[in-house]
């Protein structure tokens, strides 16, 4: 009940709530749900007008263009997108993996035990999550260029790292100084080094984080498209984003082939983010990480 | 196992964050636990000292020289047989270029109204959304799952799908407000300088405003439910409660939302690239937007890093308010 309007019965105000719900989710999914509805309608049915929200005639057309078992106008552009998303993929997965490795490991020191420098690191860690990212491209293009890691997915990587392992940290270390420390400690006794403490019996218990903070550098990566814009240029080894506002700023290619592109694209991070919604939420509110 | 485990002396050092215990007797127990810790640590301290302090490092570099792409002659850093440029040194030319041009000036006030009403759009329409979300209703937890859903989209995504509502010719609002009668003639929303710039602010809260909600939510359920069973035995109605305890349990909550947006806002940079190139004319340029077509389209590394550094700085004051609020949530669970 809570501050809540309902908590007096009564009819007026019940209706209020609802209604005001109603607009809530309206305001949220709605646009979402529009852009489906535009990607499998014709381009001349979105220009009808007096306007319609339902669509005259439903087509699949888009995305069967998308993978590839029909052809018309953009055929070109569309035939990319699959290559990008497996580019994303692949990038996401890389640097999710790399990042619960590296990002756990420190966020239990961060969270257990006392060493020196570890006041100024947490600052740097802090400072590091509230820096434009877009400062740091310059530097890593002259840095892959030199090393031959430009358009290529190890770049990529690269530099994805560097924007998601402060995350992941801070949502560990927040995630595990929700663990008691008791269980260490019997672990401890039980004949455990601190190693095997840690992996043995506190990992085991931390599956709710790692899903936090896995999803959400996922989520990071596969959304991501300023680096990838800038970085990896040559066609063929860029990332789903770029793909997409490259279709979205030519003009001759129809909205509705845009649409289906975007909500394809789109698909896999929203499911990721609705499954583990629960953990999701835990995590960064606990860990109060800028989105 | 509940008992204090004295036959163990390192079991005493594991400690929680912020808890402080004597242990005077455990000095070298205390210098192993440091050491496993640091072994912990170093994996990510590295990569984050390659791949963020190193890049950071170079960048500001460049922000002092004059960079030129196709000829990276002169001075290096040689390492490992690696070669980077380190250019012409140039002083802080590449700044004083940058505060002369009217440009940089109009571009930082824009960003300032842009950041001012983006943190306060967000922050309201978050805050609204977290006390409709608070009521009870049937369907709770599938609304709290639907939160998230403008938040997971990618911002080109964001961009292209705000298209579909707000373009001239086949957007739906046009159709819808037309439909319905609330306008004769079709709103060109990316025409008009200052319109634009507003359709940003909204797009973006768009997307970002469900993450305050999801922070206001979490700090609505940590009230205790009797102050309102209290305040509804006085009598309190609905506004005065929301305004007496809610708000006030909310003031630690809000602070953050307002630092997290504020650099959000000062950032963004995505949906300008999908929705307005800066434009029309320079009316939707932000200081970030500025920095990164100066980098990236005209690829003046040197004044781009410039700009992007004035940039930095803005967000190191801020990040100074944000650990500041941190240290202070910390003392209090002490």
């Amino acid at each position: 009940m809570g501050g809540s309007i309902v908590g007096e019965r009564g009819l007026a105000r019940r209706v209020l709530v609802y209604g005001l719900v109603g607009a809530v989710t309206l305001w949220l999914v709605g646009p979402f749900v529009w852009l489906f509805v535009t990607s499998v309608s014709h381009q001349k049915h979105l220009l009808v007008r007096p306007f319609s929200p339902v669509p005259p005639e439903i087509t699949f057309d888009n995305y069967r263009m998308i993978f590839g078992l029909v052809r018309f106008h953009a055929e070109g552009q569309a035939a990319k997108i699959l290559p990008s998303m497996l580019n994303t993929l692949i990038v996401a997965v890389v640097v999710t993996v790399l990042n619960l490795v590296v990002g756990t490991t420190a966020g239990y020191a961060y969270a257990r035990f006392r060493f020196p420098f570890k006041g100024v690191s947490l600052y740097a860690l802090l400072f590091t999550r509230m820096l434009p990212t877009i400062v740091l491209i310059p530097a890593f293009f002259l840095m892959f260029r030199t090393l031959g890691l430009q358009n290529s997915l190890t770049g990529l990587t690269i530099a994805y790292c560097a924007f998601t392992l402060p995350f992941t940290i801070w949502i560990m270390k927040a995630y595990f100084e929700t663990i008691p420390a008791e269980l260490d400690r019997s672990a401890l006794v039980d004949g455990c080094n601190r190693l095997q403490a840690y992996y043995r019996v506190i990992l085991p218990v931390s599956g709710p984080g790692l899903v936090a903070g896995g999803a959400f550098t996922f989520m990071l990566c596969w959304n991501e498209f300023l680096v990838a814009q800038v970085l990896n240029t040559k066609p063929g080894t860029t990332t789903l984003p770029p793909v997409i506002a490259a279709m979205n700023a030519q003009i001759n290619i129809d909205y509705s082939v845009i649409a289906a592109s975007g909500f394809l694209g789109a698909l896999p991070a929203v499911i990721l983010v609705l499954v583990f919604q629960r953990y999701l939420v835990q995590g960064l509110t606990a860990g109060s990480v800028k989105g | 196992m509940g008992a204090e485990p004295t036959g163990a002396p390192e079991a005493l050092s594991v400690e929680r964050a912020g808890r402080r215990r004597t242990r005077t007797a455990l000095r070298p127990v205390v210098l192993s636990e440091a050491a496993f810790a640091w072994l912990l640590v170093v994996p990510a301290v590295l990569g984050i000292l390659l791949v963020v302090v190193f890049p950071l490092v170079y960048s500001l570099w460049m922000s002092f020289t004059e960079v030129n792409l196709l000829r990276a002659t002169g001075p290096a850093i040689e390492l490992f047989g690696v070669r980077l440029p380190l250019f012409r040194y140039v002083g802080l030319e590449n700044y004083a270029r940058t505060f002369a041009d009217p440009v940089y000036w109009s571009s930082l006030w824009r960003t300032l109204y842009f950041v001012a009403a983006f943190v306060l759009e967000a922050t309201l329409v978050g805050l609204g959304m977290a006390l409709v979300l608070h009521e009870r209703f049937a369907g709770r937890p599938l609304m709290r799952s639907l939160l998230l859903v403008p938040w997971s989209l990618s911002r080109v995504v964001v961009g292209l799908l705000w298209i579909g509502l707000l373009d001239f010719e086949f957007g739906a609002l046009n159709g819808v407000l037309h439909r319905v009668g609330l306008i004769d003639g079709y709103i060109a929303f990316f025409k008009d300088g200052f319109r634009a710039l507003n359709v940003l602010v909204s797009v973006y809260m768009w997307n970002q405003a469900p993450f305050a909600t999801l922070l206001f939510l979490a700090g609505m359920q940590s009230i205790p439910e009797e102050l309102y069973l209290a305040a509804a035995v006085d009598g309190a109605g609905y506004w005065r409660r929301l305004r007496h305890i809610t708000l006030p349990a909310l003031r630690p909550i809000l602070f953050l939302i307002l630092v997290l947006s504020t650099v959000n806002g000062f950032l963004m940079l995505d949906l300008i690239y999908v929705l307005t190139m800066g434009g029309p004319g320079q009316d939707t340029t932000t200081i970030s937007w500025l920095g990164f077509q100066t980098a990236f389209s005209f690829f003046k590394f040197g004044p781009g890093t410039a700009i992007l550094y004035t940039l930095t700085a803005l967000c190191l004051l801020l990040t100074f308010a944000y650990h500041w609020l941190v240290l202070r949530r910390f003392e209090a669970e002490a």
